[in-house]
This record gives C-alpha cells, sequence and structure tokens, in this order.
C-alpha cells in the first residue's frame, strides 16, 4: 500500500466533506428557524413588555431576515467562532467541550465492553455452530438487540442500583457512576456485533484454506485463532470507524435516563428551547466527527487488508 | 509472513484500547473538589437537592429562569415570611412620601459579599440601574418600570423616585430577580458573570457548577443578616448544598427514594401515594400560588358571546378533575388568583362564580343560539398531566353538545401557536405570587400575546391600571378585588384548579419549613448525617 496515495486519497475525502458540511449547516439552520417557536420566549418569560422583548431580539439578531442570519453564522463559524448561546449567553464552542468528553467516556467504555464480550460470543457461536453454545450465544444476542437501550439502562438502574445499592441511580463523575449506563450501551451493541463476528467467522471457516490448514493436520486451535479468526475480523474492525456517529449520538436516551450531561441531551435540551446557535454548532461538530469516523474506517480497511488500493 | 501481519492486527487493537483508555482516564478524572461533594468526609452536611432543569446562568439579571441557587447566593432588600408579609431584608425599614413616589431605604450595616467587599447603596443603585438599562435586555426590567431613579444619599441610604404610586415595589424587589448584586464583580468579571463567578451577599456561596450536572453551594460562616423573622438569622446549619439535575422523572424518584436526593419539589401527584406509604420520605402539601385554567379567544365567534363564556365554565366538574387528573390533590378553582395570596384574592370568588351546572350550560348555549352544538378545537402543551386534562373537558364538553378536537403541542410550538393566534379553546397555567399577574395576562396592551385570551376591554384596563397604582397595598388590594369580581361576571377565563405544591423530603432532613414561595434552608433547617 503505497503511504502517499492514502494521504492524497485522504486529502481527497476531506476536500469532498466540505460541500456536505456546507449542506448539513443549511439544512440544520432551515429547519430550526423555519420550526414555530421563539428562543426569546424562553429567556424572557411572558411578563415582559413588547419593548424588551423587541431589544432582546434586535440584539440576538434574531429580528433580520433568514438570509443575512445564515451569513453571519457563517462567516463567524469560517472564522472558528461558533457563536454564543441564547440562553446560557456563553460562547458555543465552550459549551460542546465541556459536553464532549461527557458523551465520548460513556460511548468509549460501550464500544470497550461491547467488543470484549462479542468477539468470544461471536467466534464461540460460529465455530459451534448449531450446537448448544451457538444457539444460547445468539438467542442472548436475540434478545439484547431486541431490547430498547434505554428500557435496558432502566432495569440495570433498577436492579443493581435501586434495589441492590451497588451503584449511584445517576449522576456524573466518578468511575461508579459510569458502570450502568456503559453496560446498558455497550451489551445492546454486543448483540448486534456479536452476530456480525459469527457471520464473518463463518464465511471464514467455509474457505478453502481453512480446509487446507484443517487437512494438513493443524490443531483446530490453530486453525481458528491464527487463520480464520483474523480475516474474519476485518470487516469489523473497519467497521470501528463507522462506530463514531453510534459512539456519539447512540446515547441520546441513556444520558436523560441517567442524568448525564452529555451532548445528546445538549442538543435535545437545545432543539426544545430553540437555542439555535447551540442546536448549529453541536451538529457541526457531530458530523464533522462522523465524517471524520468514515474517513479512519478508509485508512484500517488499508491497514488491515493489503489487497486495498486507493487511487 | 503471518506472524508479522498478525503482530500488526494485535498491535492496532492494543494500541485502540490503549488510546480509549486514556482518553476515559482523562475524562472520568472528576475535577478538584467535585470528589467531595458526592462522598462528603464524616460530619460534613450536605443536602442534595433534584431538579428536573438545569439553570443556564447565575446571572439573574439576564434569565427568567431562575435556579433556586440563587435564593440563597444572593439576599434582596425585602424578605417574604412564611405568610407573604413583607419584612425588612437587606434593607432594615423603609419609608414612603406622602405623595407615594419617593421610598427611602435604610440598609442594614455590616453586611459583607462573599468576596470580603462590603455591602453599600452603590450596589442597590448599580442592581437597579443594570436591570433598567435598556441594553441589559433584562426580562425584569418591565416590572421596575415605574422607577425612575435610583438615588445614593449616603453609604447606607437610598431614595427609589417613581413616576407614579406604585405599592407593588416591595414584591418586585423581594423576587429572586431583585437580588442585590456586587458592582465590583459584576463589572470584573462581564460576561464570564453568572457561569464562572458569582457574588452575592446571602448565606450560600457559590462554589462550582458542572453545566447540566450540579450547582455547589458552600456555606458562608460570616453571615449573621438573616431576616427577623427566621429562628436562625446566623450561618446556616447546613455546610453543602447540591442542586443536581436530574431530567428524567422517575430517576429522580429513585434518587430521593434511595438517598441520593434529600428534597424534591414539584412531586407528580401520580407518585404521591407511593411516596406516602415510604418510612424514610415525608410529603409535604401546601397550597400553591398557581392557577390551571382553560381559556378561549374571547375576541372570536362563538367566544364573544358572555352566554356562551358562562356555558362553558358551567359545562366543567371541577372537583371531577381534581379526582381524576390530579388523584386528588388541589383545590378546584373559582377565581382570578391563587387564595394562598391571602391579601389580593377576591374571597366570594367560589360564591360569585358558576357551578358545575350542565344544564344551565345547555339553556345558555340554545339562549346564544348553539342549541345545535358546536364544534370546537381544543390546544394544550403536551405534557403528560395536561394531555390527560384535555381528554376529561373534552368529555365534559361534549356533555353540554360542544365537541372539541384536541390538538397538543411542544412547549416552543405552544407559544408559536398562541402568538399567531390559531387558538379556540386551550388549557394554561400560571405560577405567580402576585394580583399583577392579571395585567400581565389581561391588560388590552397585552393581547395578542401575553393577553392569549385576546380580551381587549376598556373597563378591565381602567380597573386593573387603577389597581396597580394605588398609593398604598391595601388600598391596591382592593381595587383588584374589584377586578376579579368583574372578570368573573364576565367570565373571561374558565378557572379549574389551583395545584398543591407537592415537596418530599427525606427524614434526615429536621425542622424543614414549608414557604410558599422560596424554601429557606438557612432558616434552621438541619440535616442528619450518618
Amino acid at each position: 500500500m503505497g503511504v502517499q496515495a492514502l494521504l492524497k486519497y485522504i486529502i481527497k475525502k476531506i476536500v469532498t466533506m466540505i460541500p456536505v458540511l456546507v449542506c448539513i449547516t443549511v439544512i440544520v439552520f432551515l429547519i430550526l428557524h423555519l420550526a414555530p417557536g421563539d428562543p426569546v420566549d424562553l429567556i424572557v418569560g411572558p411578563n415582559v413588555t413588547p419593548e424588551v422583548y423587541e431589544n432582546i431580539r434586535n440584539k440576538l439578531g434574531l429580528d433580520q431576515p433568514l438570509t443575512v442570519q445564515y451569513f453571519k453564522f457563517m462567516s463567524n463559524l469560517l472564522r472558528g467562532d461558533l457563536g454564543t448561546s441564547i440562553l446560557q449567553q456563553r460562547p458555543v464552542s465552550e459549551i460542546i467541550i465541556e459536553r464532549f468528553p461527557v458523551t465520548l467516556e460513556l460511548g468509549l467504555s460501550a464500544l470497550i465492553i461491547s467488543f470484549a464480550i462479542a468477539l468470544p460470543a461471536g467466534i464461540i457461536a460460529a465455530v459451534n455452530r448449531n450446537s448448544w453454545p451457538d444457539y444460547a450465544c445468539m438467542s442472548g444476542a436475540l434478545v439484547g438487540m431486541s431490547m430498547p437501550t434505554f428500557w435496558f439502562g432502566i432495569l440495570l438502574m433498577y436492579f443493581f442500583a435501586y434495589k441492590m445499592r451497588l451503584f449511584p441511580i445517576s449522576g456524573y463523575g466518578t468511575l461508579r457512576h459510569l458502570v450502568l449506563p456503559a453496560f446498558a450501551m455497550g451489551l445492546t451493541d454486543a448483540a448486534v456485533t456479536a452476530r456480525m463476528v459469527r457471520s464473518s467467522m463463518l464465511e471464514v471457516i467455509r474457505q478453502d484454506y481453512i480446509r487446507t490448514a484443517r487437512s494438513k493436520g493443524l490443531a483446530e486451535k490453530v486453525v481458528i485463532n491464527q487463520h480464520a479468526l483474523k480475516n474474519a475480523l476485518i470487516p469489523i474492525v473497519t467497521l470501528l470507524g463507522l462506530r463514531m456517529g453510534w459512539l456519539l449520538g447512540g446515547s441520546v436516551i441513556l444520558e436523560n435516563v441517567f442524568s448525564r450531561p452529555g451532548l445528546g441531551r445538549l442538543i435535545v435540551d437545545s432543539i426544545l428551547a430553540r437555542d439555535y446557535p447551540v442546536v448549529q454548532g453541536a451538529m457541526i461538530v457531530l458530523t464533522a466527527s462522523i465524517m471524520a469516523g468514515n474517513i479512519l474506517a478508509d485508512i484500517l480497511y488499508a491497514v488491515v487488508d493489503p489487497r486495498i488500493k486507493y487511487n | 509472513m503471518m506472524s508479522m501481519k498478525r503482530g500488526r492486527l494485535l498491535t492496532l487493537i492494543v494500541v485502540a484500547c490503549l488510546v480509549s483508555g486514556l482518553i476515559m482516564t482523562g475524562c472520568s478524572k472528576p475535577p478538584a473538589g467535585n470528589d467531595a461533594s458526592n462522598q462528603p468526609q464524616a460530619q460534613e452536611k450536605v443536602l442534595v437537592l433534584g431538579y428536573d432543569r438545569d439553570a443556564e446562568t447565575l446571572n439573574h439579571i439576564k434569565t427568567s429562569w431562575y435556579s433556586d441557587a440563587l435564593i440563597y447566593i444572593y439576599d434582596r432588600l425585602v424578605s417574604r415570611d412564611y405568610n407573604f408579609n413583607y419584612k425588612p431584608g437587606l434593607a432594615e425599614s423603609w419609608d414612603t412620601s406622602e405623595d407615594g413616589l419617593t421610598w427611602t431605604f435604610h440598609l442594614r450595616k455590616g453586611v459583607k459579599f462573599h468576596d470580603g467587599k462590603p455591602f453599600t447603596a452603590e450596589d442597590v443603585k448599580f442592581t437597579i440601574d443594570t436591570i433598567k438599562n435598556p441594553d441589559t435586555a433584562s426580562p425584569f426590567a418591565g416590572d421596575l418600570a415605574a422607577i425612575n431613579e435610583v438615588v445614593v444619599k449616603d453609604d447606607h441610604t437610598v431614595d427609589i423616585i417613581l413616576d407614579y404610586p406604585f405599592p407593588n415595589l416591595l414584591f418586585n424587589l423581594s423576587n429572586t430577580a431583585a437580588g442585590i448584586v456586587n458592582k465590583e464583580a459584576y463589572e470584573k468579571y462581564g460576561d464570564e458573570y453568572g457561569s464562572k463567578y458569582v457574588v452575592g451577599t446571602g448565606p450560600y456561596i457559590f462554589q462550582e457548577w458542572v453545566k447540566g450536572d450540579k450547582i455547589v453551594l458552600v456555606k458562608n460562616p460570616e453571615y449573621n443578616w438573616g431576616p427577623e423573622w427566621m429562628s436562625n438569622r446566623g450561618p446556616a446549619l447546613i455546610d453543602k448544598i447540591v442542586l443536581r439535575t436530574i431530567p428524567e422523572e422517575n430517576s429522580r424518584l429513585m434518587e430521593l427514594e434511595t438517598g441520593g436526593v434529600h428534597i424534591l419539589r414539584n412531586v407528580p401527584a401520580a407518585f404521591v401515594e407511593k411516596l406516602e406509604n415510604n418510612a424514610e420520605i415525608e410529603i409535604v402539601k401546601g397550597s400553591a400560588t398557581k392557577l390551571g385554567y382553560l381559556a378561549y379567544a374571547c375576541d372570536k365567534k362563538p367566544f364573544t358571546d358572555v352566554r356562551v363564556r358562562r356555558a362553558i365554565n358551567h359545562a366543567i366538574n371541577r372537583e371531577e378533575i381534581i379526582q381524576y387528573v390530579f388523584r386528588g390533590v388541589g383545590q378546584p378553582a373559582y377565581g382570578y388568583l391563587p387564595p394562598a395570596l391571602q391579601d389580593e384574592y377576591y374571597q366570594d370568588s367560589e360564591k360569585d362564580a358558576y357551578k358545575y351546572d350542565p344544564d344551565k350550560a345547555k339553556q345558555l348555549l340554545a339562549e346564544a343560539g348553539f342549541a345545535g352544538g358546536l364544534k370546537l378545537t381544543l390546544s394544550s402543551d403536551n405534557s403528560t398531566e395536561n394531555s390527560r386534562l384535555a381528554q376529561v373537558l373534552q368529555n365534559q364538553l361534549k356533555q353540554v353538545g360542544i365537541d372539541v378536537e384536541i390538538q397538543l403541542y411542544d412547549s416552543s410550538s405552544y407559544t408559536a401557536m398562541l402568538k399567531e393566534g390559531k387558538q379556540e379553546l386551550f388549557i394554561r397555567l400560571y405560577s405567580w405570587p402576585n394580583a399583577d399577574i392579571l395585567d400581565w395576562f389581561l391588560l388590552s396592551s397585552q393581547s395578542p400575546y401575553p393577553n392569549h385570551s385576546r380580551w381587549v376591554d376598556n373597563k378591565t384596563d381602567e380597573m386593573l391600571t387603577k389597581a396597580a397604582r394605588m398609593a398604598t397595598w391595601e388600598e391596591r388590594a382592593e381595587e383588584y378585588k374589584k377586578a376579579q369580581k368583574y372578570l368573573i361576571e364576565q367570565a373571561v377565563w374558565c378557572p379549574i384548579y389551583v395545584p398543591d405544591n407537592l415537596i418530599a423530603v427525606r427524614k434526615e432532613v429536621k425542622n424543614f419549613k414549608y414557604h410558599p414561595w422560596m424554601l429557606q434552608y438557612n432558616d434552621g433547617f438541619d440535616l442528619e448525617v450518618k
């Protein structure tokens, strides 16, 4: 694999990201501003004179035509300024930086839990295809897949925090606060991943070179671990990059259930309050992260599979 | 070759794990001081309060969403005791000139801000001037519109000069929004005031705010200027107050039951029974200064006809609503103010009002020419209680021949819809401890919003304006009562219920005292710690 080719490919990808990001800003901007509701109502409440109301609209620039507002927003964005929150009256970038790690922390721990469970489960299921370990793993996976994450979170909270009092019910800050939401998110995701590992493994096991390995008398353990697993993992590893969206956006409801002050909750709260700059800023950061994840997936793909060439 | 590739894959996985591990430890490491608030050391008394919503800013001048933290960080010139009487706060006493236009406030001496600066008349002038300055765009500015000028006489005397007599000044100066800020600190911290820095004179000092998670306050050891009506005027007994944001209702309740939270305000009526069976929790009930009502666009047909408005009032069975929607918690409402406002409430509201009488309702509708029935829309926000209320109302109105179609909105869209004036029948709930709420909702100048009943009536304007500008509090109250009587006559709204404040308190909290507007945790509240 030519490093230069890859670099060129990445740059090309980044360049194509720009129009997509611009489209996203237009869509988010329009949807927000065309939706009924006015952020000023939430700042001032009903007990306000029309003069103060107009004064605030004017200060926020909300009295200007939408196109003017959009271009102001974009020109600030190009200078790296995401604007100021209408309700909190602080820079949006500051708010997002506070919330981002909270969400990332949960997403990454869930990812680790998910893979730590899904890999062995999927392999065991594939190797023992159509026997009880396979059935056990796959029915477990089916249950996990069918259960909404937030519901599973509430169940975990009910048993481990409310009944057994092993963990705090909700909140944020210590490792103990992280355990339940991370398992809720990780276990439900493990179900999906385990099924992927199993089917990918089964496909590889059917290949000629596995039969060759077996027929030359290698121990089954060696065949599975060295020959089959490595190739079976290629699609799984590359999917890591595509998981970026799930990692950051998959925990919105969990963040509410466990009162974690993360990005998802910020977006939901801000949408309800029509805090336009915060929603716009957060959506841009989210979109950019997902795109970065896609590029990462491409790179991983090239790293783990030498057959891939980028032109 | 094989083993080399294998090595590469392994390294990759290990590196991925390491990186995520590193980020995680980086993230999960709590900021200094954070840990202490979660796991208090022995003997430190930490009171934890649960809320559904975080503060937006702790600069009360620039918001209309007042976090309870503001009550404890700041003091106000005037305080309100447990019976809603206006009592000295940072002002030791005040007197009014004969024409009612000059109010002289004598300020308490020896009061210090949390940063050590002494409190003076300059801070009072600065606070009021800042609120009134149009550039600040303070939502509270309108409430102080009567003030023409604030004059500093000396360090501890300040004159407030009014444009017209305005007895409600005492109420406005005792509001959370009127907390006195420290001029120096406010100017020094600029935009960061209210989020990183907050400086008041109150019984608790701002320590930390983890946005979306919690606000931490520590007690002010120098505090000895509590209002005279408090049993404890010195430093609070509780060392720390943590105000946690827990958006999910069920999580909040579980936190309360497991002791993660000591006090919850606004407990939903549906949970009262369960909590009352819990020996560790007491439910404190008190009449709230809230009013839930059915309103209608008075400028649209058929609501222009007073007979139709009265018919709707007769059609509503309030007892049934309280039983089935609010599980028996709350009182039926007939007047336009909550009865908890003892001075201002029109005591004959119930006597004058329209009792549940479906036959009378039908008769009135027939007189108005709607014997064949009516088809209308009923709008509401989509909260659980209000959507249930809408269904019961739909059913009750059907009994008198009014068919309604329910339309539910999220709260922002609801406000937008009301502003556009698309409403026919609609449900509202206000929460406000003063008769001036009638001005906000019913003066012609406030139409179409916040006067969303679109009630434009000269007589109402005259009566309310007169009431607001009477020379004394008592005369003002009398005039407001007359206005309420008139509003009942005109059936401008259909008042339905006054909810109870439901406060759940864990048994570790000692000396809990109910206050209808601001709980005073520094007034002798104590906490048992294990």
